[in-house]
């Protein structure tokens, strides 16, 4: 049977009860009757034999590109890019994608006799990954064959050293990267496009910049500009990566990209009732259901949270093109929207989701009250094309226990934003004109980020500005069964259960409101019309 | 007339230290050393003394201290028993060049009140806090009324003071207002005492009474580049940020956010937690006084910086290896005299007088009790910070007052408002 | 209490005290140093002596071989090259892990496994006195130097050798970090010539995903070792040629190891015996082009349900 394409349901009395995510946990909640529940399209079947895939991409490559082959000559500098840590969620079971496609690349690289061969990581201003995630994204063979000989790199974009500037964009954006990057005689940056967003320009005029570049784009005004930040054609922030983009293909950095999209197979097989569609839950399906969920209830936190980050994703291959940068990316948008497009007529009053214990930032982490709010407000309010799944001034209802929670070693920067900033003002403005610049320029989250394994100090910064767009487009967000001191800190009202929140979503949106719950996972993304 | 009476009874004094240890502090009173008592009126001890009938008696906290047998066996020389405490007060002057109108006492009881001349160096030089004859001239022992045999003090119907004590209350201040003069003053003293240059940055462990009267001195009369304030209680972090600190933090927040002020790099701790700051603050105003605190004031103080201890310490525990490799100077501030201000040197009480009323201090008195009511409310004014209250006054302005008499002020409901709604 | 001023002890708890505490040096003496005779200069007779051959014998047979049997797996071919020398042999064996001489040793059939000697770093195995004590007795092992030639460690092994016991060695003198070979060191060829012995090239294959150089991780894992035929110095032939003819036999032998005999014979009769020493290029590359079998930190990716385990396709 083939896949089934994403839909939209009409709950009705005979509709059993919904699952939503709460953080590390999950119930089942009776939506009211009229509500609708957008459900993704079923995982794609993977592509048959990944590595010939992948070989095949290599040697045809799209746009004015040259096969790889082609490219690669005894005594070049060499130099391959790849997404980080926050890529993809969660984590894949191995091999992971960057191993069977930089083994590839190895392999012909090593047939053409290029011995100048460095590997890095794009983390942008995320934190440094630990030697265990660098083994399991890159595999043991290329790992051992780089890193003990220090040709295993992560981007430092607090290294003055190894940044240069290339120039200024027609805007006048600094456009300023890792400097062995630009100054390799070739390029090769390997993607996972798990959204819409990723790839394309952004891989390596972000993942590769420093923060003197990156804030041209990273900011209030872009992410207010941004309808959405996952659809390229009306989002301030590709506009700016694309002239960037442009601006580094003009400096001569020669660039192969290569883009992979994956299907939403994202739960192995004993949690495989969280991607099913209720009404078909078998009785397996249920019986884990409750086993699952009355266990992690009974459990104590931090376990459950160990639990829930060993979960490795049965992920698969669906496409993989390379090449010139630009038709690359066209075709893994077409491939990335075969999976996760779903056409929704209208908007809506009351837009309800439940967030995972997952985001690109808290993987082997805490999921902070920070990172809640751009998991909830950035990236699944942006989860559309067209228009906001939610009407202006509608309700956002997110289910998160969003406990005050930080972790100090990876984001020591959030905790002072959120007890020292957040606690003065919401305001993204104010917040971006007073606060930005110590936060980024802060020594000692800059010896962080660069020695242990902290985000950058903006970053937080940069988390809440993700959700600006949602903030100005929206009435109330409610968070429902959440810490309330925090949500409070947050700027958002807090509800203890769903009736009440739809209660308090009433006073904004009026009596009867229309209700759409985004069924996450799997992840999908709303045609809206 | 009527008293509260502090004896040296060894028994009942183990007896509050244990009470307030096991049951918390405030609770030591009910066995402790303190009874209401009538007494006959004092003598006057000489000339120069007149009488003063109390209208408000604030409780400090080292009347808590004393009170909770906690306080440092240190004053025992240079105090007499039995006293009548409160050192706090405004109250009616009868006879002398101020007779029939109100006055604060500045309580300190130097060589003047005790009749000395030529006085020691420190009074000679205005600053009666630094008096190096406490315990000698006709006075019995005592360092400040409230602490001495002979003068009484403020937790009464009537107690005498030298005249040049005692500073006439403007007319237009209430009587809340006035008490709050000489907090004020301590903070004064202490703010002008440790010479802020412009643009330092500035830490205020606490904000009890003093830690808020700390807050509201640095903002008039220094130039803090940035004042952090760390307070536990949401009415005191209200008002700590109503009375100018830019930031005011929780406890345990303090390190990072010194460390967030001065761009310090830190030393982490195993859980990736910061255990100290290698840099830090300029200065902290230690408000509370104990071996936490001071701890505290070690992790967050730069190389060099000062600490200045506020709050009225006892045997408190250090660990003095960073003040020994960071230089890191540690000093006390108590009472007041006169300070040296860029136009002049100004008496600490008149400075005080204008800082409450600049800062509008009044609005940390909380809530009042007649004397009757003493138990209450010194377990009121230990518990002040959770109670959402700051001062806690006694209130004599109900002659003869007993529980019929004070009908505006009901027993167990003290008149606290404003401050009855804890801020969120 | 009471000084003696004769210094003569008094009986009782200071006559104990007296014997049982050396006497304190005058300040004016310099005490002279303590000297043990460790590294090269270590003494092994003791270990050849019969009642400890008796004990090495037993321990090797009933607790390193089984032991070994099951962690490693080894699977040993070309015994039948060893059958034909008379006498005393030299051992020429590549080395990638400590496992090595232990394995090699204990697999060795038992005509030879009780007359072999093994020459082991004195500057490493030697420089402890436990360490020598238990490497002397546990493998036979003897100090060779491997910085220097010297004339001790060199005699010595002569004469063992001339005495009928046979020797294994790792002309690399050392194990490899990287998983290629290293040059042949001129030991074997040398000794091998002097004594008129053959020398069995050996190779181990496999160790080094158990137990590498630098690792602290110990997997399970299997493991091959291949005896070569005898190489006899031809008339006239210098020890350096020797040694490279040992090395290139290692060579075909590994090439075996990760082909078949027949095209490794091919390969060696054409000259065209991939090199021991790996590709020169760059680290990444030659890292690159190892065998699965010599790589460190090897992990069998295990996948549950109904995902077959990853293999690479081809």
């Amino acid at each position: 049977m083939s896949p089934r394409p994403g839909f939209v349901l009409e709950v009705d009395r005979s509709t059993p009860a919904t699952l939503i995510w709460h953080g590390e946990g999950f119930r089942l909640e009776r939506l009211p009757v009229g509500s609708r529940v957008v459900y993704g399209p079923e995982p794609l079947a993977p592509l048959a034999n990944s590595d010939q895939a992948i070989r095949h991409a290599l040697d045809n490559p799209l746009g004015d590109s040259k096969p790889l082959r082609a490219l690669l000559y005894p005594g070049m500098r060499l130099t391959i890019a790849f997404d980080d840590i926050s890529l993809p969620l969660p984590p894949m079971r191995p091999p992971d994608v960057r191993q069977r496609v930089i083994e590839a690349v190895l392999d012909l690289a090593a047939d053409s006799g290029v011995d100048d061969v460095v590997l890095i990581a794009a983390l942008a201003l995320h934190r440094r990954m630990t030697d265990p995630e660098l083994r399991h994204a890159l595999g043991d063979r290329v790992f051992e064959a780089f890193a003990p000989h220090g040709l295993l790199l992560q981007h430092d974009a607090e290294d003055p050293q190894n940044l240069i500037h290339l120039g200024f964009t027609d805007h006048g954006e600094d456009v300023e990267i890792n400097r062995r990057a630009a100054e390799s005689d070739l390029l090769i940056y390997v993607n996972i496009n798990l959204s819409a967003m990723d790839g394309g320009h952004k891989s390596v005029a972000t993942g590769l910049a420093s923060y003197r570049s990156l804030k041209h784009h990273h900011n209030v005004r872009s992410m207010m500009n941004s309808h959405s930040f996952m659809d390229m054609h009306h989002s301030e922030l590709h506009s700016s990566n694309w002239r960037m983009g442009r601006l580094i293909a003009e400096s001569g950095v020669k660039l192969f990209q290569i883009e992979t999209t994956l299907n939403t197979d994202t739960f192995p097989e004993q949690l495989g009732f969280l991607q099913k569609r209720e009404w078909e839950w078998s009785l397996r399906d249920r019986a884990s259901f409750l086993a699952t969920s009355s266990a992690l209830e009974r459990m104590p936190g931090e376990l459950s949270r160990r639990i829930f980050h060993a979960v490795r994703a049965p992920h698969d291959l669906t496409s993989v093109q390379a090449g010139a940068v630009e038709a690359v990316h066209e075709s893994t948008l077409a491939n990335l929207y075969r999976q996760q497009l779903v056409e929704v007529s209208g908007q809506t009053d009351v837009l309800t989701m439940g967030l995972p214990y997952i985001g690109p930032y808290n993987v082997n982490s805490t999921m902070n009250p920070i990172l809640v709010a751009c998991l909830g407000l950035g990236y699944f309010f942006n989860l559309y094309r067209g228009k906001p799944l939610v009407r202006e001034g509608g309700v956002v209802i997110i289910s998160h226990p969003t406990p005050w929670e930080f972790n100090p070693v990876h984001h020591p920067s959030y905790i002072d934003f959120f007890e020292q900033v957040l606690a003065e003002t919401t305001d993204m403005f104010e917040i971006e004109a007073k606060y930005e610049e110590s936060y980024a320029t802060d020594p000692w989250y800059v010896h962080l980020y660069r020695t242990s394994y902290a985000y950058h100090g903006v970053h937080p910064l940069y988390m809440w500005y993700w959700c600006a767009h949602a903030l100005q487009h929206l009435g109330r967000v409610i968070v429902v069964g959440g810490d309330r001191a925090a949500v409070h800190r947050l700027g958002f009202s807090s509800a203890s259960t769903f009736a009440d929140a739809l209660e308090l979503a009433e006073d904004v949106v009026g009596r009867d409101p229309t209700i759409t719950h985004l069924h996450v996972p799997s992840l999908l993304m709303a045609d809206v019309t | 007339m009527r008293a509260l009476q502090f004896e040296r009874n060894v028994p009942r004094f183990a007896a509050a230290r244990v009470a307030s240890v096991l049951a918390g502090s405030g609770k030591g009173v009910r066995v402790g050393p303190l009874e209401l008592v009538e007494v006959d009126p004092l003598e006057i001890p000489g000339p120069g003394w007149v009488r003063v009938r109390p209208r408000l008696a604030g409780i400090c906290g080292s009347d808590l201290a004393t009170l909770d047998g906690r306080s440092s066996r240190y004053f025992e020389q240079i105090v007499s028993f039995p006293f009548i405490p409160g050192h706090e007060v405004v109250g009616d002057v009868e006879g002398g060049a101020l007779d029939g109108r109100r006055a604060v006492i500045e309580p300190v009881l130097g060589c003047e009140a005790r009749g000395i001349d030529p006085p020691c160096p420190g009074c000679a030089a205005g600053r009666k806090g630094s008096c190096e004859r406490i315990a000698f001239g006709h006075l019995s022992p005592g360092l400040q009324t409230g602490y001495c045999r002979d003068t009484g003090g403020g937790w009464s119907t009537g107690f005498v003071a030298h005249q040049s004590q005692l500073h006439a209350v403007p007319d237009d201040f209430s009587d809340e207002a006035a008490v709050m003069v000489e907090p004020a003053a301590c903070a004064v003293h202490a703010v002008c005492a440790c010479k802020i240059a412009g643009g330092e940055r500035v830490l205020v462990l606490g904000a009890g009474t003093i830690g808020l009267c700390v807050i509201a001195a640095l903002r008039a009369l220094c130039l803090p580049g940035v004042l952090v304030a760390v307070a536990k209680h949401p009415t005191q972090r209200r008002l700590a940020r109503d009375l100018g600190a830019d930031q005011v933090v929780r406890p345990g927040e303090h390190k990072r956010a010194a460390r967030r002020l001065s761009g310090s790099l830190a030393l982490e701790s195993s859980d990736g937690g910061i255990e100290r700051l290698t840099g830090g603050v300029d200065l902290v105003m230690d408000c509370v006084g104990s071996s936490d605190s001071l701890q505290q004031s070690f992790d967050v103080v730069r190389p060099g910086g000062r600490i200045v201890l506020v709050g009225m310490p006892g045997v408190v525990k250090a660990d003095l290896a960073p003040l020994w490799q960071r230089e890191i100077e540690l000093r006390g501030a108590y009472a007041y005299g006169s300070e040296d201000r860029p136009e002049g040197p100004r008496s600490t009480f008149q400075l005080a007088f204008e800082l409450v009323r600049g800062a509008r201090l009044e609005r940390l008195v909380s809530a009042r009790y007649p004397l009757e009511h003493y138990e209450d409310a010194v377990a009121h004014a230990a518990a002040a910070g959770r109670r959402g209250a700051v001062k806690i006054v006694f209130d004599m302005r109900k002659r003869g007052s007993g529980l019929d008499a004070s009908s505006t002020v009901r027993p167990r409901r003290p008149d606290s408002a404003g401050t009855t709604k804890e801020a969120k | 209490m009471t000084r003696h001023v004769g210094g003569a002890p008094a009986a009782g708890r200071e006559g104990l005290r007296f014997v049982a505490e050396n006497p304190t040096r005058p300040g004016g003496v310099v005490a002279p140093l303590a000297r043990h005779k460790l590294g090269v200069d270590y003494d092994t007779a003791w270990a050849r002596r019969y009642p400890v051959r008796l004990a090495r014998a037993v321990v090797l047979d009933d607790f390193t071989r089984p032991v070994l049997r099951v962690a490693l797996s080894p699977r040993v071919i070309g015994l039948e090259h060893l059958a034909p020398v008379q006498g005393p042999m030299v051992l020429a064996a590549n080395h990638a892990s400590h496992l090595d001489t232990a394995l090699l040793l204990s697999m060795l059939p038992p005509r030879l496994r009780h007359r072999t000697i093994v020459a082991a770093a004195a500057d490493y195995f030697f420089d402890r006195q436990w360490k020598a004590v238990v490497w002397s007795f546990g493998l036979g092992a003897i100090p060779m130097e491997r910085s220097k030639v010297n004339r001790r460690s060199a005699d010595l092994a002569a004469r063992l050798i001339n005495d009928g016991w046979s020797l294994i060695i790792f002309p690399e003198g050392g194990r490899t970090t990287d998983g290629w070979g290293r040059e042949f060191k001129g030991g074997a060829s040398y000794l091998a010539k002097r004594c008129c012995v053959p020398v069995i090239p050996v190779h181990i294959r496999g160790t080094r995903a158990v137990l590498a150089k630098s690792s602290s991780r110990f997997r399970l894992g299997s493991t091959e070792i291949r005896f070569g035929d005898a190489l006899t110095p031809d008339q006239g032939e210098d020890a350096r040629k020797f040694v490279a003819r040992i090395e290139l036999a290692v060579a075909a032998l590994a090439d075996e190891a990760e082909s078949d005999w027949w095209s490794a014979r091919r390969r060696a009769a054409a000259g065209t015996t991939p090199p021991f020493r790996g590709p020169e290029a760059s680290a990444w590359r030659r890292e690159w082009a190892l065998p699965d079998s010599a790589r460190k930190d090897q992990h069998v990716v295990r996948e549950r349900g109904k995902h077959k385990p990853w293999t690479r396709d081809d």
